[in-house]
């Protein structure tokens, strides 16, 4: 129970294309996260697989059925808004009863099952009380809880984390990530902040401008991205990308430097971009780049570099420890060979 | 009141009376007798007798004239103080003929006095003519405009509130076609006022047969477009997530309406009831054009009839014209706030 | 505040609850055919239904109407005659005197009613604005005061009328207390130019409270801190009133006068109950005007009626067009603050 297909989903207003073609499926039991930046359409996606929006072409298919043409009521489903949208004049239970009244359950098993949901989100002692009187985190655990006591097929969570200061962003995060592994429901979670995709997600799907960038577990997204969309997108800080020319087994970069490709690949000679991930270099004299320190970040347990790769290059680098740079200083810099990332002109990864 | 009195001593910043703070003093006193008199006058003239009525110069307090039991006569005599040569006493009046009264003492009733009626002042103190409240509902048709101006009140309000916030609903929460054009139509007759369409809504009502029935008062005092204006703009702010979670729990388009919608609304809709109330209360034009039968009058429509006769029967009418009043007066005392937040907020009236 | 609102509206709720529950289930059905199209129709049907027919469909008669002559009520029994009837209302034999007017009832009609929104209106206005500004200094007892002027707003017309005749009566409580003060008493609505004065007298009286109201929801919303800047700077009181609060007011202001004259326009309850018009016509305005030759006079001419509130509801539309200029214009200027 709860795997979701989507065949070719797209979806028009007037004559923007939102979504382009989408096709994915959905495991039962996986935590997938649709993440992107604002506009790359996740959000609508969400809204189309819980029937809230009407693609305007494709099929979506939940456990072997065709839901398509199926009102929002009638997919099994069940979502936490980013609003929460609590019903703000009717107390904590009967916000959770309100789905399952309109179902005509019998009194007593709505009760057990508020019971229940309530309990398992250590939410017994504001049952009685109205949303308003709520805090952020609490009406966070209402919506879900009201999610809950349906046992849909799936749970669809739009951006739920999104209202929550930063501390209680990570506790919630670690909170839902259990819930997961214990109703072992199917869920969909969209958000635009790559550390809760990577921290979460069975598997991650990165959107951009309406189409599917790719689809894997997080630490495939990071060690092998498919693109150069994801390739930046995916890892904080984002990855060194730095176009140059392929000739003669090595890439001459713009900024002038020349650096080896690393044994056993082999790459037509052309244009093509260069990825490190700043957690990959380190100093070494004789490296074979050389940067002139800009600003020195310093973490504690690590310091970020900012530094001048010539030419208008820039070059990020995070280094263990405080090593002791002062600005201005020149610096050379290696990595390991298959740390290095390859991406053709076409954007696409080739080694 | 004790703080009104601090107010009107207040001076604006420092010790000088400024000549602003002379000119509110004076502008708030004479307001509150110039507002509240009126309406005190009204009621007090409204508990006074027919002959207290006329009067001039009129007394401020409602006074009844004393009358005493005494001996030997079978009706109470009225009272008076005489004062003439023989000196000061209270006597009772047997018969008056021309100028001069026959007297008696109340103590001594064998011994009758003449007295000229110029000698003398009726003996009264502070009452009240309660028959000015009670006969009208009796011997009149007071009982029956006032259950008419309920029904009409009522039923219109409860109309009212219920179609105005469907369509409300459907105007804020539903994207169609045509929406614009009914919302713009609704907003170029929120102004149309009834006069300029006097003539032929009368020949339609009269058309589906409602003359000389209260629900052709009612019926086109209903559909207010600025009702259902005010009750739009109230529930644009209602955020469509909540329908769309309602939708994912099961609820039909009716069940969002009216347990998530309307409970969200019970603001606006309170407003809208109160005003709904005062207006069809007060409405007088329309129900006195279809309303020509006096068992059908409201009590406006009665209130302007009675008003109207050629022999005014002014301790009826006052006191009939408090009653009117009151449940307004009572919407004031209770909701003052509410109504004054509510054109503050809106400029509906 | 809120428990009063609150009670309110589950007093308001509670009976359309119980409609609504016995409503749920045809209705599901009905959502389940039609689709969430049939559910929009059935939402506006009964509101458009009886706006179409009883406002719409009267204001669209209403011209067809004009056109027409007759004492039949129903449109198509009716004999068409074109403009004869505006012919009628408009034309006068000399424009310099009204006597020689063919309808001399519905000039007089329209000249007093032009003195009297003149009139009314600016006194109306200016006492308002008084009225605003006293009631913006009050920071004490401010919803003692305000109840004072709000008072009269929600009375009905028709006991305005009664309780202000009662008091203007010849025998009334003003002329006691003019002989008290050793005045001759005045007949106050027997005489023409006092019964004018009293039918505007007492519609200010009326509604003064209502757009003292709105005024002062202006006033209060100046910012306090351009004043206390205004006072660092030395301004001199008078100045800030004539540079700060009128130029900060004068978007409500110019609605209150718009919205003044519109219902200066229609003036009729008050007046009616007052004066009937009188004495003569001294006090007979349009509306009144349009009521007694469509339905109360023995020479009932519904389309004469209709003409003349055609002409009234165009000054009307005039009106509520500059109005809602106005507020777009607020709406704008808001935006960009």
């Amino acid at each position: 129970m709860g795997r979701i297909q989507l065949h070719d989903i797209r979806k028009s207003f007037g004559a923007v294309d939102v979504l382009k073609g989408i096709d994915l499926t959905i495991n039962e039991g996986e935590l997938v996260v649709f993440v992107g930046p604002s506009g790359c359409g996740k959000s609508t996606l969400l809204r189309m697989i819980a029937g809230l929006d009407k693609p305007t072409s494709g099929r979506i298919e939940i456990d072997g059925v065709d839901v398509t043409p199926r009102s929002a009521a009638d997919r099994g489903l069940a979502m936490v808004f980013q609003s929460y949208a609590l019903y703000p004049h009717m107390t904590v239970r009967a916000n959770m009863a309100f789905g399952l009244q309109n179902t005509k359950m019998p009194k007593p098993e709505i009760d057990a099952r508020i019971a229940e949901a309530a309990r398992m989100l250590e939410i017994e002692p504001l049952l009685e009380r109205r949303p308003g009187q709520l805090s952020g985190g609490q009406r966070q655990r209402v919506a879900i809880g009201r999610a809950i006591v349906r046992r849909p097929t799936a749970f669809l969570l739009d951006e739920p984390l999104s209202n929550l200061d930063a501390e209680l962003r990570v506790s919630m995060r670690a909170e839902l990530s259990a819930l997961h592994e214990r109703l072992g429901a199917t869920m969909i979670h969209v958000t635009h902040d790559q550390v809760e995709a990577m921290t979460m997600a069975d598997r991650i799907v990165v959107l951009r401008a309406g189409k599917v960038e790719q689809v894997d577990t997080p630490l495939n997204l990071f060690n092998r991205p498919a693109n150069l969309f994801v390739a930046g997108f995916i890892g904080a800080p984002g990855m060194n990308l730095w176009a140059g020319q392929a000739r003669g087994g090595s890439v001459h970069l713009e900024s002038g430097a020349h650096l080896p490709l690393p044994a056993g690949v082999a790459v037509p000679d052309g244009p093509l971009t260069f990825g490190i991930r700043p957690q990959h270099l380190r100093i070494e004299a004789g490296g074979p780049l050389r940067a002139e320190v800009r600003l020195v970040e310093a973490l504690g347990p690590e310091s970020v570099v900012h530094a001048n790769l010539g030419e208008g290059g820039t070059l990020l680098a995070v280094l263990p420890g405080q090593p002791d740079l002062a600005r201005g200083a020149v610096i050379e810099l290696g990595y390991d060979a298959q740390a290095v990332h390859l991406f053709g002109a076409d954007g696409q990864r080739v080694a | 009141m004790s703080r009104a009195v601090a107010f009107l001593t207040r001076r604006k910043g420092g010790e000088r009376w400024d000549w602003t703070d002379v000119f509110t003093f004076v502008w708030l006193g004479s307001a509150v007798f110039i507002m509240f008199g009126p309406a005190l006058w009204l009621v007090l003239s409204s508990f006074k007798s027919p002959a207290q009525l006329s009067e001039f110069p009129p007394t401020l307090l409602p006074y009844e004239a004393q009358t005493v039991v005494v001996e030997g006569f079978d009706r109470p005599l009225p009272l008076f103080t005489v004062t003439d040569e023989a000196g000061t006493r209270t006597l009772a009046e047997v018969r008056r003929v021309g100028t001069v009264a026959q007297m008696v003492d109340p103590e001594n009733p064998g011994e009758v006095e003449r007295v000229n009626i110029a000698n003398r002042t009726p003996v009264r103190e502070v009452g009240f003519s309660w028959g000015n409240y009670l006969d009208p509902f009796l011997r009149f048709d007071f009982l029956t405009y006032t259950k008419n101006s309920i029904f009409v009140t009522g039923v219109a309000t409860l109309i009212t509130l219920l179609t105005n916030s469907m369509a409300a609903f459907a105007l804020s929460k539903y994207e169609f076609r045509g929406r614009g054009f009914v919302v713009v139509l609704i907003i170029a007759t929120l102004m149309i006022p009834l006069s300029v369409i006097l003539v032929p809504l009368y020949s339609i009502v009269s058309g589906v047969g409602l003359i000389n029935s209260l629900w052709g008062v009612i019926l086109p005092t209903v559909a207010t477009p600025t009702g259902v204006f005010l009750l739009r703009q109230y529930m644009l702010t209602i955020p469509d997530e909540l329908l769309e979670a309602a939708r994912m729990d099961h609820a039909s388009e009716w069940q969002i309406y009216w347990r998530i919608v309307l409970p969200l609304t019970a603001p606006a809709l309170a407003v809208l009831a109160i005003f709904s109330v005062v207006w069809r209360w007060n409405d007088f034009l329309w129900p006195l054009i279809v309303l020509s039968r006096q068992e059908v009058y409201t009590l406006q429509v009665g209130l302007n009839a009675y008003a109207g006769e050629l022999n005014v029967q002014w301790h009826y009418l006052l006191a009939m014209t408090v009653i009117t009043m009151i449940p307004v007066v009572l919407v004031f005392i209770f909701l003052q706030r509410f109504i004054t937040a509510g054109i503050a907020g809106t400029g509906l009236k | 505040m809120t428990g009063v609102k609150g009670m309110l509206g589950a007093v308001v709720t509670a009976p359309l609850g119980a409609l609504a529950r016995v409503l749920d289930a045809p209705l599901r059905l009905w959502q389940r055919l039609t689709g969430q199209g049939g559910m929009v129709a059935f939402f506006l049907l009964p509101n458009m239904a009886i706006f179409t027919i009883f406002v719409l469909l009267p204001l669209v008669i209403n011209v067809a109407y004009s056109m027409t002559t007759g004492a039949a009520l129903f449109l198509p029994e009716r004999t068409y005659v074109g403009a004869a009837q505006y012919e009628r209302l408009l034309r006068c034999a000399d424009y310099t005197n009204l006597a020689t007017c063919q309808e001399d009832q519905f000039w007089i009609a329209l000249r007093n009613t032009g003195t009297f929104v003149v009139l009314q209106v600016s006194l109306l206005i200016v006492a308002a604005t008084i009225t605003a500004l006293i009631l913006n200094r009050a920071l004490r007892a401010l919803s003692f005061w305000r109840a004072v002027f709000f008072f009269p707003v929600l009375l009905s017309p028709v006991v305005v009328g009664l309780i202000w005749r009662w008091i203007l009566d010849r025998n009334g409580v003003l002329n006691a207390a003019l002989v008290g003060m050793g005045m001759d008493p005045v007949n106050w609505l027997l005489e023409r130019n006092y019964a004018f004065s009293a039918a505007i007298g007492v519609t200010i009286w009326a509604h003064l409270g209502f757009f003292a109201l709105i005024l002062l929801a202006g006033l209060q919303a100046i910012p306090r801190d351009l004043y206390e800047a205004a006072e660092m700077d030395g301004t001199k009181p008078a100045r800030v009133f004539w540079r700060i609060t009128l130029p900060l007011l004068m978007p409500n202001m110019l609605v209150v006068i718009v919205l003044a004259l519109i219902r200066a326009v229609q003036v009729f309850d008050e007046a009616y109950v007052l004066t009937g018009g009188g004495p003569g016509t001294a006090t007979l305005f349009l509306t009144q005007y349009i009521y007694e030759v469509g339905f109360a006079s023995l020479l009932k001419n519904p389309g004469l009626a209709a003409a003349a509130s055609i002409l009234m509801g165009g000054v009307l539309i005039l009106l509520t067009l500059l109005q809602l200029a106005l507020g777009k214009r607020n709406e704008r200027k808001g935006r960009l603050k």
